[in-house]
């Protein structure tokens, strides 16, 4: 994909749109702003989901430790400019040690295990309150800040996107394919495979670390059951395949239609809105395996638009 | 430690782990059979000991007459939603067949949760029957003796399938495409059939645990998806494929449970998880995997 003629226009809407002086600005800034949170996650854990093939339910952990790492380090007096690589740091180095014990396993005893991780995690983070308020949350000094949060999320979406892209052009990207083909024979022609999946899963908790204490520093609040729940843990996963794993367009795709659908769900109906998801969630599955950017049609709309891409 | 309340602890570990262990066959069974991860196991488990209770409150009879009432019904359910949601995944790439069925479990999860917390007004509304037996008490240890009931049905259960996957066709067949589906096929096993059938059975056993759980627990709307990490665990733990490891990873859980709960009650919830992970470091297989 190649900054051209459709995405040019899109991210300079994008920038200038603040500056609509409307009054319903920050509610549509704010939905923006969930929607990127959504973007970033769905587009991060396809890193490993979709390009590598290891299927990681626990990519919210890495969210979840940037968020209460960098409220930790806020309140402890430091800058926001220093909390939050300091924070991203930390999730790097989660990321590193969880990778030795999880990537011994292999498909499904993987996701169990990683799923397991988001639910260990979230009794963690509730038990340790000396460190982290335990169930009655972290509060950070309280302010709006709409505006920089929209913009440091913006940059964090096209960070993601070109990380994605360089990864899916680079060695690192051709061994973490080899590895979701066929990973033995992979090994066996000398692909350090250990090596290689321990790299994917700490760029990919990069970006999750970075969206984490930006959505603390937006809401100045936040609980275990938030950062670690069930829901924030498998949208993104959702979005993704449901967008097209292991395609640079797909997870932005699945992201921008399963957000849209939830907004109207949410100010739509009054009940039940968990079912609906549901329900969309089980038809993708069933008929979609391949994801909206592998439906014959997406592909001709995307090949006319330049950005359509050959399934590798 | 006082020696009694050792014994006391033990007595609670193992009959708690009892209950974990029967659903977790159930997952297990159908994670051998047709390398899906049930993610709505739980919610099966919910929904049966909802109908336990409502049949109670309305017509009284006894909760172990309805829960061997119940349970047969759950054998079809799981029968039909193979056949509906998991057959037509069919013979995609494994990885991709992987994905999409832990989609659609996931989604029928969520819908089946949603369904049950709208019709019950409220998510934390918790229902449990009124059903006592007195205690048995021996010397200074107490063994509940309801609870004893469930996990002598519990052992009942167990040894009845371990029966029927040893002795019976079905149960042969069974094994077979769990040990290798390619072979069994060759051989004239009828793969999709035994597939419905696994899950039939294996949601029947967690309709079994759910009604069970009703009756010397809680239930409410919201444990389906918990407790379904929470038996992923166990079976991850002890090692796909292998009887003992399933019963006892189940009996470990119970066990730990049982004893942090007491010491540190805030950690009680954590156990199964840190266990599976110290467990996969030192046996990346689990306790009995090959």
């Amino acid at each position: 994909m190649k900054p051209n003629t459709l995405i040019l226009p899109v991210l300079i809407a994008l920038l200038f749109l603040p500056l609509i002086p409307i009054d319903a600005r920050n509610y549509l800034l704010q939905v923006l702003t969930f929607l990127f949170l959504n973007l970033v996650l769905a587009q991060s854990y396809d890193m490993v989901g979709g390009t590598m093939g290891y299927i990681n339910l626990g990519h919210i952990t890495f969210f979840g430790v940037g968020a209460y790492a960098f409220g930790i380090l806020l309140n402890e007096g430091l800058p926001f400019v220093v909390s939050l690589p300091l924070a991203v740091v930390i999730v790097v180095i989660f990321a590193a040690i969880i990778s030795y014990p999880f990537f011994r396993l292999r498909g499904a005893y993987f996701s169990l295990a990683t799923f397991g991780l988001v639910k260990l995690m979230e009794y963690a983070t509730i038990n340790l309150s000396w460190l982290t308020g335990g169930s009655n949350g972290l509060k950070i000094e309280a302010a709006d800040r709409t505006l920089q949060i929209y913009y440091l999320g913006l940059i964090v979406v096209v960070a993601v996107i070109l990380c994605s892209w360089q990864i899916g052009r680079s060695r690192l990207g051709l061994a973490m394919k080899a590895i979701r083909e066929d990973e033995g024979v992979a090994r066996d022609f000398g692909v350090p495979t250990f090596k290689v999946k321990a790299q994917a899963i700490m760029i990919s908790s990069i970006f999750p670390g970075i969206m984490g204490g930006l959505y603390t520093w937006q809401l100045n609040f936040i609980i275990p059951d938030d950062v670690f729940g069930l829901k924030l843990a498998l949208t993104p996963i959702a979005m993704a395949m449901l967008g097209g794993s292991g395609l640079l367009i797909g997870p932005i795709i699945g992201a921008v239609f399963l957000y849209s659908v939830e907004e109207v769900i949410w100010t739509n109906l009054a009940h039940l809105q968990g079912a609906v998801l549901g329900l969309v969630i089980v038809l993708v599955g069933l008929f979609m395996p391949g994801g909206l950017a592998r439906l014959a049609l997406v592909e001709r709309l995307l090949s006319r638009m330049g950005i359509h891409e050959e399934d590798k | 430690m006082e020696p009694t309340v050792l014994a006391q602890l033990i007595i609670n570990g193992i009959l708690l782990g009892g209950v974990y262990a029967l659903a977790a066959f159930g997952l297990s069974l159908i994670f051998g059979v047709s390398g899906v991860l049930n993610l709505a196991h739980g919610e099966f488990l919910m929904v049966s000991g909802f109908i336990v209770y409502l049949l109670f409150d309305t017509w009284g009879w006894n909760p172990f007459l309805l829960v061997a009432l119940v349970t047969p019904l759950f054998f079809l359910i799981g029968y039909f939603f193979e056949k509906g949601l998991i057959k037509p995944l069919g013979f995609r790439k494994e990885h991709v067949r992987l994905a999409s069925a832990m989609l659609v479990t996931l989604g029928a999860a969520l819908i089946i949760e949603d369904v049950a917390a709208f019709a019950s007004k409220d998510v934390q509304f918790e229902k449990s029957i009124d059903f006592f037996l007195p205690t048995w008490v021996v010397g200074q240890l107490y063994f509940p003796t309801l609870k004893l009931l469930v996990f002598g049905l519990v052992l009942v259960l167990i040894v009845g399938l371990f029966l029927f996957l040893k002795y019976t066709y079905l149960g042969l067949a069974i094994r077979a495409v769990t040990q290798d589906r390619r072979g069994a096929l060759l051989n004239g096993v009828d793969i999709l059939r035994v597939n419905a059938i696994a899950f039939g059975i294996g949601s029947l056993l967690a309709a079994a645990a759910g009604g069970f759980e009703v009756i010397h627990s809680v239930v409410a709307p919201n444990i389906g998806l918990p407790l379904t990490m929470k038996y992923l665990c166990i079976i991850v733990m002890g090692g796909l494929g292998s009887f003992l490891g399933v019963a006892l990873g189940g009996v470990i859980i119970g066990l730990g449970e049982s004893f942090v709960g007491f010491y540190y009650p805030a950690w009680g919830q954590t156990v199964a998880y840190l266990l599976l992970v110290v467990i996969l470091l030192v046996r990346p297989k689990g306790l009995f995997g090959e």
